[in-house]
């Protein structure tokens, strides 16, 4: 019934009568079912490594993975919102910051689920959203800018003021966790690893499809030459307009799961500019439009911040911000740019056609 | 086919197009000529949307456009080029073309393998076919004129506004997409506004021509007509010889 059948390069499987191929020549391995596995596996076998090898339980190993995905959901529809509106946006966080409020009230005021709170957060960071997207056509350049840098400042501000329901740097506390606690802190903090890697693949597969839609051809037209998408008949408003919108909404997810997995949420750690920052840089380094570099790149940026806090203590953020600084000069083209050098024709969007003669 | 009436444009204290009004029959190719800062640009900005006029009406088969956006206007018929090509640079031809065919309103029903064989279609129709897989930013001044129509006839319209098709080309060029203008036209039942300070190409190709100065309409009628016209004369051609 299952039969592996090895050939020179590739590796035939007879799976209940239909045949599958796959080419196993490491240089054809551009499978991305290569990547998922490994990536899925990453988390439980450092678990086990640091577990049983070491016998070392591995809650800060496991947070870095949270933290590098969380930096995934938010640099995945930052990317896609920035094709879309052709504009960069300089408070994503502060979506990051109304999601993870709006869960933290719903669950400790009305005693809602996570299951309940993921909607309302989506919801609210959309309809805000929406409310602010005419940003994305009437500003432009460094009011743009300007504006979605304020954005966070005034919620931080807000939150200070009403700090009565906000609880300022305190935060929201007793927010219910996503699941009930297995017993293992340890082991609890890996599974809260596989959700958030879980949130992390489902953005990137949105992104994705979205990119490769006709949708996506239209974002990247109004990307490149506004007028000229226009003159294709394209509504750019309207599509800078959804984008915006759910991108926002999107992140505001990740705030959800933020209330969530702490327990608590405080928005004064998360409105923070260097947060910002650490998502520009996922963003930027993980190479300009290109989904899946944010994936290098986020966990690339939360080991080497992981790393500097525990060597160089109180210089950790200098050095961690030096050492980004001087890749983002080498790397101009971000880590996805090295793959593209090499495979620039697989990089380049194309459609095969075969001539009728 | 379009009606323009009293269409004025200011720009601060400045009357880019001055209560201009003409019509444009189904099938013509109409020349619109006129020296430099004469409003020509502006009045075919004004056709295409990309400005709404202060005052005035424009109405493309019987339907008021005046007020319509310019994503609204291509999705009717109206397909133009820039003056200064406009092109996507870090994309192939064959991908800047295929944009407007996914872009256009019939693009919606078509699967991209189609969408994708019609852009070649059109890259073939303009000799661009070589080119399909050079990014649009390696191309030459004259290929990227090519490419602009390859993509404003990829939305099948039935109105084109064309700024300057010939700007930067050399005689021999210039002649070539002169004859490609034509063929489309015949071809594919285009109207055509055409700019062009190549009078002699306009001379051959026109139906009509147009000439505006300072913002107005100073003369509207045959080729050979208009370029008779002491005031045309004065303005625009002075003594080149036709």
């Amino acid at each position: 019934m299952v039969k592996l059948e090895p050939r020179r390069g590739r590796l035939i499987i007879h799976f209940f009568g239909r045949k599958y191929e796959w080419t196993i020549e490491p240089r054809y391995w551009r499978n991305p079912i290569i990547g998922l596995i490994l990536w899925l596996s990453l988390p439980l076998l450092l678990y086990f490594v640091a577990r049983i090898v070491f016998n070392y339980p591995p809650i800060a190993l496991m947070s870095t993975l949270i933290y590098a995905n969380l930096l995934i959901m938010m640099s995945a529809p930052f990317n896609l919102q920035t094709i879309g509106t052709g504009r960069l946006n300089f408070g994503p966080h502060f979506f990051l910051a109304i999601g993870g409020y709006t869960a933290a009230l719903l669950s400790r005021n009305y005693g809602l689920s996570p299951a309940l709170t993921l909607p309302a957060a989506f919801l609210v960071g959309a309809i805000i959203a929406l409310a602010l997207s005419p940003i994305t056509i009437i500003s432009r350049g460094v009011y743009y800018v300007l504006i979605t840098l304020l954005l966070p400042f005034i919620l931080g501000e807000i939150t200070y003021w009403r700090s009565d329901i906000f609880g300022a740097e305190t935060g929201i506390p007793n927010v219910g966790l996503l699941f009930p606690s297995t017993g293992d802190v340890t082991f609890d903090v890996l599974i809260f690893v596989y959700v958030s890697l879980v949130i992390s693949l489902a953005f990137l597969f949105f992104v994705d499809r979205t990119l490769r839609s006709r949708y996506g051809f239209m974002m990247g037209v109004i990307n490149e030459d506004e007028d000229v998408a226009r003159s294709y008949g394209i509504n750019v408003n309207q599509i800078k307009m959804i984008t915006f919108t759910f991108t926002s909404g999107a992140m505001a997810i990740c705030g959800w799961f933020l209330a969530h997995y702490q327990g608590s949420f405080t928005g004064a750690v998360w409105l923070m500019p260097s947060f910002l920052i650490l998502v520009l840089l996922t963003a930027t380094l993980g190479g300009k439009g290109a989904i899946y570099g944010v994936v290098i790149s986020a966990y690339f940026v939360a080991t080497l911040r992981e790393v500097t806090r525990v060597t160089f203590g109180e210089l950790s953020v200098v050095v961690l911000f030096l050492i980004l600084l001087l890749l983002l000069y080498f790397l101009r083209e971000g880590f996805w740019g090295l793959y593209r050098k090499r495979r620039y024709r697989e990089y380049e969007p194309s459609i095969k056609v075969r001539r009728q003669t | 086919m379009l009606k323009v009436s009293n269409l004025t444009k200011r720009f601060g204290g400045i009357i880019a197009v001055n209560d201009v009004s003409f019509k444009i029959e189904k099938g013509e190719i109409v020349g619109l000529i006129g020296p430099n800062g004469a409003g020509k640009t502006t009045l075919i900005n004004l056709i295409s949307g990309f400005y709404i006029p202060d005052r005035g009406k424009i109405e493309f088969n019987g339907l008021d456009i005046t007020k319509k956006m310019m994503h609204e206007r291509a999705k009717l018929g109206i397909a133009r080029t820039f003056q200064n090509p406009r092109v996507i640079s870090n994309m192939t031809a064959h991908m800047n073309v295929l944009y407007a065919v996914l872009g256009s309103p019939y693009g919606k029903n078509i699967t991209m393998t189609e969408a994708g064989a019609e852009a070649i279609y059109y890259l073939d129709l303009f000799g661009l076919l070589k080119k399909r897989d050079v990014l649009a930013s390696d191309l030459a001044i004259y290929e990227l004129r090519l490419l602009e129509l390859a993509r404003a006839l990829a939305l099948r319209p039935k109105l084109l506004l064309i700024d300057e098709a010939m700007a930067g080309l050399n005689p021999a060029e210039a002649e070539s997409v002169s004859k490609l203008i034509n063929r489309i036209r015949n071809e594919f039942d285009l109207t055509i506004v055409w700019i062009e300070h190549v009078l002699k190409v306009l001379m051959r190709s026109a139906d009509r021509v147009l000439v505006m100065h300072y913002g107005k309409l100073i003369a509207d009628g045959k080729p050979e007509e208009v370029v008779r016209k002491p005031e045309v004369v004065e303005a625009y051609i002075g003594e080149e010889e036709l």
